[in-house]
């Protein structure tokens, strides 16, 4: 029972805000900015998800909404793939440079974003990759995240299942891909909702590659729409709310999965 | 960036960008900055090439845009061989991708620029110069007003055409006037006047006058205080920065005894000033034209605009203005380059449905109608139009004037005394003029 | 034991000659390290270089300056020295004030919600929901509910605070506002690493007659170590980065003293291209994030 009382105190603290933030998108900008503040909106309307939906041709949000979720799911694809394999390699195989290998991906991880920026651009200007999904795509996968993060589970798991296949006569191929990577679903799944929310909420990066309205992601696309010279809250938070939805949806999907974690966890024994 | 950059580009706004704009860096370093110029003997009003379209990017994406694309729609039903296509981005995206689409040779043909941007823009070899546009469509300076038209010039060459200028006012809630025994209709025009106003409001409980702290506008409200006091807030060579002398200091020192007197509150938050004016928390704000549009979509508010009251020995207010720009490309394309002059010369002689976007229109003859003096409060700012200061023509002054904000934010919440703030900000902006100076050479 | 053998088995069953030649390893590395290559490295490396010259990527003189953009941070005369060491305190103060709470506030909420309970994908879905929103949306909607004269938060409280343009309440707001929109991040971490821990370790407590508190000391605290070590770092490292709360939320006010070591280098970098001197500065924040994770790496080798 206590936990529960916690949770729910935790709880109103957390959502709070977001409901207002709900609240604020269905207000009038007169409203939104109004004196005392009105925490739910006392005269609802749609106006905020009107101008989202109007979908000229300058401001074609359902275009950006699927430019968004093909970029974020390529993206997570692709960390989930290189990183799993090279997590692999780091926790578990041993071989000459390892540790070195280690350090200088974790080491970069210390250098701030920018110093990346203008050459990463002036690389995919080279490779012709400019203004389209691929740039949105590729570049973002290689960031040290996802390989120290899996390493950091694989460390974790127990290693006898992995001696007893190599005494079975297994390879490391099929260990990764029947042993490690099954016990791993959590530790993916987590990684799979956290690499898709960076490529999600990313605005730097489309600002400096993507000229065409027609490959904006969500970030840029959308803020577009808040207004020039006065914020237009209900704007912005209806925005918010339409971006969050996929977010969710992922994450709801992807909590099976770590909470299947722990029925699993007797295999460890 | 200068004022206008932060402004316009809300750099409050979403727009994490908006880092990237902060300044104006620019400054055309040793290379030429005329490998390309838009040098054409094509008549300038007609287009009779074969048919071209034209990318042309702005960041109008407030009320603003939709007037903009009715104009753009009316200029190609005119022109059958001329297809403009506009695009919009945030200001703040729109100074970042620009340079890069441009360097990536994917930049558009032409675009709108902030003046105090274009000096950066040139010396980096983003725009091209405009010289023979001008002399083209015969525009000079008498067609314009002086300081607009030369804000545009770069080390002796054009390289940009005003659109129009979007000055400072003052606005006011006549609802909170009257409640003080104010009188809406004729609101403060002089220091001892606003000052009297305010002590009037106070006696009703109401700070009339919120003092931000924030760039957006109080950097405008700080310069043109300043201007006002007979100052500047750099040589004209931008060689030093003036700022710190006396009338920069009275100019903040009168900022900050709002707070004092009771006439505004402490730390103000961003916006609070322009919020606090529509809920009839405070009775004046300082702000931009284009607040017309904004404040007549409030619900029930009785407001109005005036110029600034002349709170020094002079009038002065600070301003903006959208400057047309000509790309530069890998391949010029001279049919491209016609087109484009038959477009700013178009848009530019229809610029009176721009001001109804809540803009001054920088072309005289227009200025002076019949129809922009019916537009009244665009029309009241636009009085101003003499008494304007824009920042030197000197690639990266915005790199400097982002000190000024900083002292400003310090002194108007009460960290720092006037004084000190300006000083301390005088010498490190005396410090980047040079390294500008080095950079982009003098 | 019997799953072992069962896992292995099916293991034995479909290829009986293990391919574990040297190469394995690498070829494991291998589709990382050509993107990490490409679009980690190779830009560090050339940023180092870009360092060493007064570099703006638009103009074609890009005089070198050997170390000048280091020393310039070194000298008290320079025009960046004041206001980037201003801006390396406040990252210091921020990383020092929100890693406490960032490392040890999701840890709590993730060991309540570890629990099977009624409701728990919900609870979990909601303590991680504010991450899903972006930072602008975050600092735009704080800023309005923070406002020091309007806001809904001081209006609730029948406070005045300035929470956005005065010390310390500009941190606390940097603070608090960054543990809401963030512990989710950190505490989805924690679950995922709490699976983990076998069961049967929290059982051979419970036989020990261990209490809650000595089950989270000598079980889920050991087990979760290698993700300990990566929550502390990873966390250490955001608070280091933070810059888009500085940025729109408190904008630096009071006259910069908010303004993170990030937002002074995007400044300097993007605003005023001074890209060479942006990237020094980028280089020494990462010479001081060096030391703080060679004593973090240090102290958990030396706890196991």
């Amino acid at each position: 029972m206590r936990r529960y009382t916690v949770l729910v105190a935790l709880a109103v603290v957390f959502v709070a805000p977001l409901l207002w933030a709900l609240g604020t998108s269905l207000k009038s900008q007169t409203e939104a900015t109004r004196v005392p503040p009105t925490v739910w909106p006392a005269e609802p309307t749609a106006r905020a998800y009107g101008t989202l939906f109007e979908g000229t041709t300058q401001t074609p949000v359902l275009r950006w909404f699927a430019n968004s979720l093909i970029a974020a799911t390529g993206q997570m694809i692709l960390v989930l793939v290189v990183s799993s394999l090279a997590a692999y390699a780091l926790a578990r195989l041993e071989f000459r440079g390892k540790r070195v290998m280690f350090g200088v991906i974790v080491g970069t991880l210390l250098v701030p974003g920018f110093v990346f920026l203008i050459p990463s651009f002036l690389i995919v200007d080279a490779l012709g990759w400019l203004d389209s999904l691929t740039v949105l795509i590729v570049p973002g996968a290689a960031g040290a995240f996802g390989v120290f993060f899996l390493r950091q589970f694989f460390l974790g798991l127990p290693r006898e299942l992995d001696e007893a296949a190599l005494i079975e006569g297994a390879n490391h191929w099929h260990i990764f891909l029947r042993i490690t990577l099954p016990l791993s679903k959590p530790a993916l799944a987590t990684l799979a909702v956290l690499s898709f929310l960076s490529n999600w909420n990313d605005f730097i990066w489309p600002i400096f590659v993507i000229f065409s309205p027609d490959y904006f992601t969500l970030p840029p696309g959308l803020s577009i729409l808040q207004g020039a010279y006065t914020i237009d809250y209900p704007v912005i938070m209806a925005g918010a709310v339409l971006a969050s939805v996929p977010v969710l949806i992922l994450f709801a999907l992807t909590q099976r999965y770590v909470i299947e974690g722990i029925s699993r966890s007797g295999l460890k024994g | 960036m200068s004022l206008d950059n932060l402004t316009r580009r809300r750099m409050l706004g979403l727009g994490l960008g908006a880092l990237v704009l902060t300044g104006c860096g620019g400054g055309g370093g040793p290379r030429q900055a005329a490998q390309q110029t838009t040098a054409s003997t094509a008549a300038p009003t007609t287009y009779t090439g074969p048919a071209v379209s034209l990318a042309f990017w702005n960041g109008f994406t407030g009320g603003d845009g939709p007037f903009m694309k009715r104009l753009v729609e009316q200029f190609n039903a005119a022109h059958p061989t001329i297809k403009v296509t506009m695009n919009v981005y945030q200001w703040a995206d729109y100074y970042a991708k620009v340079p890069a689409a441009v360097a990536a040779g994917q930049g558009p043909d032409l675009g709108i620029m902030h003046v105090d941007s274009v000096a950066t823009n040139a010396a980096r070899q983003v725009v091209l110069p405009l010289d023979d546009v001008a002399k083209a469509l015969n525009l000079s300076e008498a067609d314009f007003s002086p300081p607009v038209w030369q804000a545009g010039v770069y080390k002796g060459a054009r390289y940009a055409i005003p659109l129009d200028v979007h000055p400072l006012g003052m606005f006011y809630n006549k609802t909170v006037l009257s409640k003080a025994g104010l009188d809406p209709d004729n609101p403060p025009k002089t220091g001892e006047e606003y000052l009297a106003a305010l002590e009037e409001l106070k006696k009703a409980g109401i700070q009339g006058h919120w003092a931000t702290p924030f760039p957006f506008t109080g950097n405008m409200q700080f310069g043109s205080l300043l201007y006002q006091h007979g100052g500047q807030l750099f040589a004209d060579d931008a060689s030093v920065s003036r700022f710190a002398e006396e009338p920069g200091v009275q100019a903040l020192t009168w900022l900050v005894e709002l707070i004092n007197k009771g006439y505004s509150p402490k730390n103000v938050g961003q916006d609070a000033d322009f919020i606090a004016l529509q809920n009839g928390k405070a009775a004046f704000n300082w702000n931009g034209i284009w607040s017309i549009n904004t404040l007549r979509g409030v619900k029930n508010l009785e407001w109005g605009v005036a110029p600034l009251p002349q709170i020094g020995t002079e009038p002065a207010a600070w301003a903006g203005s959208h400057q047309f720009v000509i790309f530069k490309q890998r391949k010029p394309d001279q049919n491209k380059l016609t087109a484009a002059k038959v477009f700013i010369n178009w848009i530019s002689g229809h610029s009176i449905e721009w001001a109804k976007a809540g803009q001054v229109p920088a072309r005289k003859s227009i200025r002076d109608g019949a129809e922009f003096q019916a537009l009244k409060e665009q029309a009241a700012i636009g009085s101003q139009i003499d008494n304007l200061y824009f920042l030197p023509s000197v690639a990266g002054i915005g790199d400097a004037s982002a000190v000024v904000d900083q002292a400003i934010n310090a002194a108007i919440l009460l960290k720092k005394s006037p004084k000190d703030a300006l000083t301390e900000a005088a010498a490190k902006a005396d410090k980047i003029l040079e390294q500008n100076r080095k950079k982009y050479g003098a | 034991m019997a799953t072992l053998t069962a896992k292995a088995g099916t293991a034995r069953a479909t290829t009986p000659v293990a391919w574990s030649g040297r190469a394995t390893p690498y070829l494991f590395m291998a589709p990382y390290l050509v993107l990490f290559g490409v679009f980690v490295l190779a830009p560090a490396i050339y940023g180092l270089w870009v360092s060493l010259h007064d570099w703006d990527f638009l103009l074609e003189g890009r005089p070198f300056v050997g170390l000048d953009n280091y020393t310039a941070l070194f000298d008290p005369a320079s025009a960046v020295y004041g206001d980037f060491w201003m801006s390396m305190r406040a990252t210091g103060v921020f990383t020092l004030l929100s890693v406490p709470f960032l490392v040890v506030l999701p840890l709590g909420v993730a060991l309540l919600l570890n629990r099977p309970f009624r409701g728990r994908t919900f609870f979990r879905g909601l303590f991680f929901a504010p991450y899903v929103l972006g930072v602008a949306v975050v600092c735009l909607m704080w800023r309005l509910l923070l406002d020091p004269n309007l806001g809904l938060v001081d209006w609730l409280l029948g406070t005045d605070i300035a929470w956005t343009t005065s010390l310390p309440w500009g941190w606390v707001a940097l603070v608090g506002v960054t543990v809401w929109w963030t512990l989710g991040f950190n505490g989805v971490i924690y679950l995922a690493g709490m699976q983990d821990i076998p069961r049967e370790l929290y059982d051979a407590a419970k036989v020990d007659g261990a209490g809650r508190w000595a089950e989270f000391r000598h079980v889920t605290l050991p087990g979760l170590r290698p993700v300990m070590l990566f929550v502390v770092t990873t966390t250490i490292l955001a608070s280091a980065n933070m810059f888009g709360q500085s940025y729109l939320l408190t904008q630096g006010a009071p006259g910069g003293e908010t303004r993170t070591a990030i937002v002074y280098i995007l400044q300097q970098g993007l605003a005023q291209y001074k890209m060479g001197s942006a990237s020094a500065m980028s280089y020494v924040l990462t010479l001081a994030l060096i030391v703080v994770s060679v004593i973090n790496f240090r102290l958990f080798r030396g706890r196991s």
